[in-house]
């Protein structure tokens, strides 16, 4: 069920509510929640697939997946986080996944946003 | 009886001879039996016959006489004004068959002038299409070209990315790619 105007507004206030200081606050997450069980809004499935859009979006965005081919230290994923800490102004978290597609190198994906530096990358725009 | 004739004629000449002109004409007429009397009632009838057929015969033929000849006189005349009308009207057509011939020519002249230019023009849209078609033939040729050369060196490129990715893929140890993570990870924190 696809939600509507007002709905999706509705999700957009909940998510507002949600964060503090640009985090996700899980105690904000469980209110909302509490106040969408006892309340029974308007369209409340279309409500929360909304809402867990939004938090699941805001979420991905405090995580960094690192691909990587080769190994990975707990150093380099200490200082990944560290740049992207910084570089959104918020605490980002990593976590390693292993691509041996990547021949040797990293690509970062936080959110929609992708940071490469690899051998495929490489070599793919020598391709193109 | 001749003799006869010629003697009597003697007799009366030698008779006239002797009396005088006028008493021997008298003795000749009444010598051949013509009487005065007689002479004066033929004369009479005479006339009266040629009044009648003056009246009735001569007078009617000659008046038809003159209508036929004013129709005949008519006719000449409108013999001549036909041919007078005829002549100019020869005339007339000839002025109109010479300006009618003028304007044939000048007609044809013109169909010719004009088709000439149709030709000319048709020509050159002819040349002009051609020199069109040829310069998209070689755009088209050096496009394909082109466009062959592009897929060939993506082509060569992709198979040489591909046999580099499997080679290295091959050659690679941790260490080179430990050091390329590490070298990455600077990069990655830079940015």
């Amino acid at each position: 069920m696809a939600a509507d105007k007002q709905t999706k507004l509705l999700a957009k206030q909940l998510f507002k509510l949600s964060v503090v200081n640009g985090v996700v606050s899980p105690e904000q997450v469980a209110g909302v929640l509490g106040w969408v069980e006892k309340t029974s809004p308007r369209r409340p499935v279309a409500l929360l697939k909304a809402y867990h859009h939004r938090i699941a979006i805001e979420l991905a965005k405090s995580r960094a997946e690192v691909e990587h081919a080769g190994p990975v230290s707990d150093a380099t994923l200490k200082q990944i986080e560290a740049a992207m800490t910084k570089r959104y102004a918020r605490p980002v978290t990593a976590t390693a996944k292993a691509n041996p597609k990547l021949l040797a190198g990293l690509r970062v994906r936080v959110g929609s946003d992708v940071y490469e530096s690899s051998v495929a990358g490489q070599l793919a725009k020598l391709s193109v | 009886m001749l003799n006869l004739l010629l003697a009597t004629v003697e007799t009366t000449a030698h008779t006239a001879e002797a009396a005088g002109p006028i008493e021997g004409l008298k003795q000749t007429f009444v010598h051949f039996g013509v009487e005065p009397k007689y002479l004066v009632m033929q004369v009479i009838s005479f006339l009266i016959l040629f009044g009648v057929l003056y009246k009735f015969g001569i007078k009617p033929t000659i008046a038809t006489m003159e209508e036929r000849n004013k129709k005949i006189a008519d006719g000449l005349k409108h013999a001549e004004e036909t041919q007078a009308r005829l002549a100019a009207a020869q005339q007339e057509s000839a002025a109109l068959i010479k300006a009618a011939q003028l304007e044939a020519n000048k007609a044809i002249e013109e169909a010719r002038k004009a088709a000439k230019e149709f030709g000319d023009k048709q020509q050159a849209d002819a040349i002009a299409r051609a020199a069109d078609l040829l310069a998209k033939a070689q755009q088209s040729i050096e496009l394909e070209h082109k466009k062959m050369l592009d897929q060939a060196r993506g082509e060569i490129a992709r198979l040489v990315v591909k046999t580099t990715e499997q080679v290295l893929a091959k050659k690679l140890s941790d260490a080179d790619r430990a050091a390329y993570n590490e070298a990455a990870t600077k990069e990655l924190s830079v940015l």
